[in-house]
């Protein structure tokens, strides 16, 4: 279970990326999403002890995050945000490299890593040098890693960036057969939806809500979205689209030539707020 | 100190690396072989063993150069830094698995330069042993400087801009390749402020080309624990 109590980071430049976050996580899959330099990847870098807050409190299983790294490390995973294996050796070494550093013997970390990779689908890949794979396979390197480590509590960060989209639902199978606490922050927000079992939303440094996918929706129950190139004064602006949330029955009978009508997800918490998720 | 991940990282990107990747091996040895044909060729022989002495303190510290460039790719290419930074391995532990990495790349030019040496008639037991001892203390001493310089810069251009920078100072201009008896001594002195030329300064001594100054062997051994701590205590592994 991770808490984090007041949690504001301030960097040198004076950006603030984190501005007094509070929540409790404790779910077996949870998302932070947000647009870019929302303080997404800042929160995971404090969690997972790679940097210092300016202020705040965070504890994960009890145990205090900035007070005793050593602890957390033992139990905790992360994996960065365009992390890359090393081109130069084959996936399997990058697993058992990362073992090493997590502590397991030669022996152990073969096992491990060979069964990791077979979990997420590398078994016949697994000698392959790093270069050789796919933006898929090597994303899949990295939940294997999570996998092989048998951590308590592991820290994706954006781990489908730049995925075509069947690489991305590998990952995610992959990523759902990670056994400890998984926290994934994301701003594919069906990523969102079809793994998290709570999701975070984040703008500009702070959180805006914070519940199961269900609950979130819950104020679009029964409405759709209609994307429009037309002007109306009644719905929410994103670049040059206009989109309003109407009643199922009725969408088919609003619509105009050329406007779309779309289920409603929770990018749409974000149109509502006015923020463009893509910008 | 975290020996597991040391000696998987030092064997996995280093030794098991270098078999598939056996060109860059090549390129590591390029640099001092170009530089001791050149000087051969220029001294018509005359300073060939002094270049084939200075040519094993230029691999080593094209060796730590190399650590350096290959830590700034793993910290900004691969972001390998951010993935083990929170594992139980320490900066230590990294610096040494990288250290000795690296180090595998340079051994077949470093037995490449003993044979010369042997063929040319100038290695003794005496300065076989010396040579270990001295080439240590450089592996060690640019090792650090690279490590702390790597945690220090924002972006992978300023480390190769450094490692360039770090190529002159380090192999150009200390008496790796000539006597050094041809330099004045204050400027001898200037120059220690590499550790490749207290190193070179005994190597020749070792070698039997010039007289021994063993008090470089006091300013390489200063630089190398000042590096050493600087690496220790100076960089910056968990971000503020």
């Amino acid at each position: 279970m991770i808490e984090v109590k007041a949690l504001s980071k301030r960097y040198h430049d004076g950006t603030v990326a984190l501005n007094n976050v509070s929540f409790r996580l404790d779910k077996k899959i949870s998302a932070i999403i947000g647009r870019n330099g929302a303080g997404k990847t800042t929160l995971m870098r404090i969690l997972s002890t790679q940097i210092m807050p300016t202020s705040g409190t965070a504890r994960i299983n009890g145990i205090d995050v900035i007070g005793e790294p050593n602890r957390i490390r033992k139990m905790a995973v992360s994996i960065p945000q365009e992390a890359k294996p090393i081109d130069y050796m084959p996936a399997m070494d990058c697993v058992k490299l990362y073992l090493a550093a997590r502590g397991f013997g030669r022996k152990e970390a073969t096992a491990r890593a060979e069964k990791a990779l077979r979990t997420v689908g590398l078994g016949n890949d697994m000698r392959k040098l790093a270069y050789e794979l796919s933006g898929g396979m090597k994303r899949k390197v990295f939940v294997a890693m999570a996998i092989a480590s048998d951590a308590d509590i592991i820290f994706l960060d954006e781990p489908t960036t730049g995925l075509d989209p069947f690489s991305r639902v590998e990952v995610w199978s992959a990523i759902r057969a990670i056994k400890g606490q998984v926290i994934l922050t994301t701003h594919y927000m069906e990523e969102a939806q079809a793994l998290s079992d709570d999701v975070l939303m984040m703008e500009a440094g702070k959180i805006f809500a914070h519940n199961t996918v269900d609950r979130l929706l819950r104020p679009f129950d029964g409405l759709v979205r209609v994307e429009s190139q037309r002007r109306n004064r009644r719905a929410y602006r994103v670049g040059s689209t206009w989109i309003s949330y109407v009643k199922k029955g009725r969408a088919k009978s609003m619509v105009g030539k050329g406007d779309v009508i779309k289920p409603v997800t929770l990018d749409d918490l974000f149109i509502k707020r006015g923020v463009n998720l893509e910008s | 100190m975290n020996l597991k991940f040391v000696s998987a990282h030092a064997w996995l990107t280093g030794g098991a690396a270098l078999r598939s990747n056996w060109l860059y091996m090549i390129t590591g040895m390029g640099f001092p072989l170009s530089l001791l044909f050149v000087v051969g060729v220029l001294s018509k022989g005359a300073f060939l063993p002094y270049a084939l002495a200075g040519g094993l303190i230029s691999i080593v510290a094209t060796n730590g150069i190399f650590t350096m460039a290959d830590l700034g790719m793993f910290k900004f290419e691969y972001m390998f830094k951010d993935l083990i930074v929170s594992t139980r391995t320490s900066p230590m532990d990294y610096m040494f698995g990288v250290m000795l990495a690296d180090f595998f790349w340079s051994i077949p030019s470093i037995v490449l330069y003993f044979i010369l040496d042997m063929i040319f008639h100038i290695l003794t037991p005496y300065a076989f042993v010396m040579t270990l001892i001295v080439a240590s203390l450089v592996l060690l001493s640019t090792a650090s400087l690279g490590f702390v310089l790597t945690s220090l810069v924002k972006h992978q251009r300023f480390v190769w801009a450094i490692t360039g920078m770090l190529s002159l100072v380090m192999m150009i201009f200390p008496p790796t390749f000539y006597p050094y008896t041809y330099l004045p001594h204050p400027i001898l002195l200037i120059l220690t402020i590499s550790p490749t030329t207290p190193a070179a300064v005994l190597e020749q001594g070792f070698f039997g080309l010039a007289p021994t100054l063993w008090y470089m062997l006091y300013i390489l051994i200063a630089e190398t624990v000042i590096l050493f701590l600087l690496a220790r205590y100076a960089t910056v592994w968990r971000e503020r």
